[in-house]
């Protein structure tokens, strides 16, 4: 076939793919997609950072037509949209850091089902069209609208194969606690997407702990490696549990709130722990040492995780197997919060 | 073939252009904008030095974003527009 006719290498000489071939925009299935979305085409839902280009019904649709989606999935897409547009979220630092967060997409309610969003075996895995072409949409859409092009806005050093797609389901079933989107201050039974500005996934393994607290403390020692041992100040951080950990933790009277104090405490380190140059040349900010008169010997607890509140969790992946995930989120806590929106189903 | 895929960028944004660069900076207000980067003050400071070393400027303003990772508030974007003529950001880390 002629390259210069082949729709796939037409698209990526644009220069609006993520560099895997693209399902061709057409006129059929745009309008497919706008009709499923129930709102005018031309219908503003957000201005995203960083260039603010403007996300209208259209334009979402033409990013979830190539991303993959089925017409179906415009809804959560939108939702997405007006999530991580939200001004809490930060996407314009979220796109611009030379860190390594991308936006996770994270789907509760009756919808997962419905759309086939995988919460189980595999669950940040390939396999799954719902979820591989919902948060590649979203990706497209970062790129297409927002300019965030690698190489050019987007200065993450490292980057992280999620920056492809990010997009994952809660295991409502499985879970001992109320989902996440409750939690988040929505009702039970709402469909949601929440937003998060995730690091790849680091799976902590234990299969021994046969105590909730033993569990929480590899937990701890795990979650103080979040970029680097002596780092202090993180924001939002997401712990995807697994169902087998769930059970272990519920069965000993753990839930979100008891978890999230447990882990805050235990992970605060002293300051003369934390100075720069004795073990690793990383250490507290020198604003913040100068607070301290005699730092080697100082004892006074510095947090890892700015607040309790900043823990987030939900159950996923499959039911056999002893492993947590851990998120860690973009480090600067002010900047980017999680952040929710309801999808209005149509 | 190609005009039939519909465009997924936003073609109504028109892109953006640098302004006309000054020939001298002899008797222009020049704003050094500190992004709030670690040690992004110690690189103006030293701007701020060689630019009155080498040219003659009617003053030199100092501001300062609240963030690095946030844009500039739009309030402090009218106060720069308004009292400047030649703009100076500093990264610094």
């Amino acid at each position: 076939m002629d390259p210069a006719g082949d729709p796939f290498e037409i698209l990526y000489a644009r220069g609006v793919t993520d560099g895997l071939p693209v399902v061709p925009p057409t006129r059929e299935r745009v309008a497919a997609a706008v009709a499923a979305a129930g709102r005018p085409s031309d219908a503003l839902v957000a201005l995203v950072p960083p260039n603010f280009g403007r996300a209208t019904v259209e334009k979402i649709a033409v990013n979830a037509v190539m991303a993959g989606c089925r017409p179906e999935y415009m809804p959560v897409v939108i939702a997405g949209v007006e999530a991580m547009c939200d001004d809490a979220f930060d996407l314009h630092g979220v796109s611009a850091t030379t860190n390594s967060a991308a936006p996770l997409f994270i789907v509760n309610g009756p919808i997962r089902t419905r759309l086939e969003i995988n919460a189980g075996a595999g669950v940040f895995g390939p396999g799954h069209r719902a979820n591989a072409t919902i948060g590649r949409a979203l990706r497209l859409i970062v790129r297409n609208l927002g300019g965030a092009a690698a190489g050019g806005i987007t200065m993450s050093t490292m980057a992280h194969p999620g920056y492809f797609t990010y997009c994952i389901a809660e295991r409502e079933e499985e879970s001992p606690w109320p989902p996440l989107s409750v939690r988040q201050g929505f009702a039970a039974g709402d469909s949601t997407v929440s937003v998060f500005a995730g690091y790849a996934p680091q799976v902590v393994y234990d299969h021994q702990s046969h105590r909730g607290e033993d569990l929480l403390v590899t937990l701890v020692n795990s979650l103080a490696v979040m970029s680097h041992h002596k780092s202090t100040h993180h924001g939002d951080t997401l712990l995807v549990v697994s169902p087998e950990h769930a059970q272990l933790l519920a069965g000993d009277g753990w839930d979100p709130d008891r978890m999230r104090v447990f882990l805050w405490e235990r992970l605060r380190k002293p300051v003369k722990d934390l100075i720069p140059g004795v073990n690793g040349g990383e250490g507290l900010p020198a604003r913040v040492l100068a607070k301290f008169p005699d730092p080697s010997t100082d004892e006074t607890l510095i947090a890892k995780v700015r607040e309790p509140q900043n823990f987030k969790f939900l159950v996923a992946g499959g039911t056999a197997g002893r492993f947590t995930a851990v998120v860690a989120g973009w480090t600067f806590s002010k900047m980017s919060r999680m952040v929710t929106r309801r999808i209005d189903v149509h | 073939m190609s005009e039939e895929f519909l465009d997924p960028t936003d073609s109504v944004a028109v892109p953006r252009r640098t302004a006309p660069r000054p020939a001298s900076l002899d008797g222009k207000v020049i704003t050094l904008l500190d992004i709030s980067k670690a040690k992004g003050d110690h690189l103006l400071d030293r701007i701020e030095e060689l630019l009155r070393e080498r040219h003659r400027p009617k003053a030199i303003l100092r501001r300062k974003k609240p963030t690095f990772a946030r844009p500039a508030p739009e309030d402090l974007r009218a106060l720069i527009l308004k009292e400047t003529e030649v703009l100076v950001e500093g990264l610094a880390d």
